[in-house]
């Protein structure tokens, strides 16, 4: 049956990761530039709902003890090697699979506690963030609805193709999801909009 | 066998493309369906806003200065932790001695949420009003607003040292400021703030026309040699 493609997926994984990447290295640079001067506007700090600076400078933008985009540094380049290996045709070996997808699990994860956050803790979006949430989103459908269409993952057999099936309905309900709550935590700023 | 094969293949070429039109089928389907749901949204939310504009100050909103004869009317909406409204104080308490009182000075809340306490602020704020003391309690959170402010732990206590400096009933106080009454109120402003377009504090409206701190002047005494 139909599962996502190799292709597809070593697209989303080279795409998502370079996204997630930019946009984590450059918090990290406007964090610094914050940290130098605390007056310091961040370049995505628009108004009171979109800006970086207010969730930046929370706690919860260091969960670790340290600022959160260190980790998408370090880590969205892995992705972005394994999506171009899979562009390459490369067959990577079962283990490491499952490594992407336990990382990408704790990446959707962490990501999910964030979005909480910032919908209802700190009441402010973070657009460069929000790139983080979406990529993090895509990349974690694709890989696993892949490692269920390949037999990674466990899954009941009779499942696993109508599952697989639906690589693009699966990430598209989720952001929807996301979309349809963000649009209700701050629907009074939406309304100034129209 | 070759026959065979093609029919073989044809299936799976038929059942992949059926894959696909459901897959396609659903994620087309939510997308439509998401466009119609935000198009209703937007066609309610905008006969929503068919309720006209509110007024930047209301019957009921805090009156630090008042005028006698009612002509000009500045309002501003302030987050008492918000450093740019503490820098523009001095201003504003220049402006009211300097107009005395042939003008309205209108202070509205519009806490933005990153400030930790600019909510636990408005809300002490807002309880001493309850007990007739909005002014001083506006002076008082201004005045200390640097040891008050810019920190994450909850200052509640702190604000109750304030009334009680003030020589407010502290207990009504600490009660008024858990009163959910009181948090509706510091919303319901912060509402009519974000109607009336404010997008950031502190913002400045002299007779319902905003304007920007350095313009006030020149605003105000337009509107008074009217």
């Amino acid at each position: 049956m139909n599962t996502i493609s190799d292709r597809l997926l070593g697209w989303i994984l080279t795409v998502g990761g370079l996204l997630g990447g930019v946009a984590a290295f450059v918090l990290v640079v406007e964090k610094i530039a914050l940290l130098r001067d605390p007056s310091y506007t961040p370049s995505c700090s628009i108004n009171p709902i979109l800006s970086c600076g207010s969730v930046m400078s929370t706690p919860q933008a260091a969960a670790f003890g340290f600022p959160n985009p260190l980790l998408g540094v370090a880590l969205f380049p892995l992705v972005v090697a394994t999506g171009v290996a899979v562009l390459g045709g490369v067959r990577l070996p079962r283990w490491w699979w499952l490594g992407l997808q336990a990382g990408t699990l704790l990446g959707v994860v962490f990501v999910h506690w964030l979005i909480v956050q910032s919908l209802y803790r700190i009441g402010a979006l973070c657009p460069y963030c929000m790139v983080v949430w979406i990529v993090t989103i895509v990349m974690f459908s694709g890989t696993t609805l892949r490692n269920i269409g390949h037999g990674v993952l466990p899954f009941p057999d009779a499942w696993r193709a109508p599952v697989a099936a639906l690589h693009t309905a699966i990430p598209v309900a989720w952001l929807l999801v996301l979309t349809a709550l963000i649009g209700q935590a701050f629907w009074t700023y939406w309304r100034t909009l129209l | 066998m070759n026959p065979q094969r093609t029919k073989a293949r044809k299936a799976v070429a038929k059942a992949r493309q059926q894959g696909i039109s459901t897959n396609l089928k659903i994620t087309i389907g939510m997308v439509v369906a998401a466009v119609v749901v935000l198009a209703t949204a937007l066609v309610i939310g905008r006969a929503g806003d068919g309720t006209p504009v509110p007024a930047a100050a209301r019957d009921d909103s805090h009156r630090i200065s008042t005028a006698a004869d009612g002509r000009v009317t500045v309002v501003e909406f302030l987050d008492f932790e918000c450093a740019a409204c503490g820098a523009a104080y001095p201003g504003v308490e220049r402006l009211r001695a300097d107009y005395g009182n042939s003008i309205t000075y209108v202070v509205r809340y519009f806490p933005i949420a990153s400030h930790p306490n600019a909510y636990t602020s408005a809300h002490a704020a807002e309880a001493a009003a309850r007990q007739g003391a909005f002014e001083p309690m506006y002076r008082k959170l201004f005045d200390n607003q640097r040891a008050w402010g810019g920190q994450r732990q909850d200052r509640t206590e702190t604000f109750i040292g304030y009334a009680r400096e003030l020589g407010l009933d502290s207990e009504k106080f600490r009660a008024d400021m858990a009163d959910p009454a009181v948090d509706a109120r510091v919303r319901a402003e912060a509402d009519d703030g974000v109607r009336l377009g404010v997008q950031g504090t502190p913002t400045f409206f002299v007779n319902g026309v905003e304007y920007e701190p350095d313009a006030l002047k020149q605003a105000i005494d337009q509107a008074l040699s009217r």
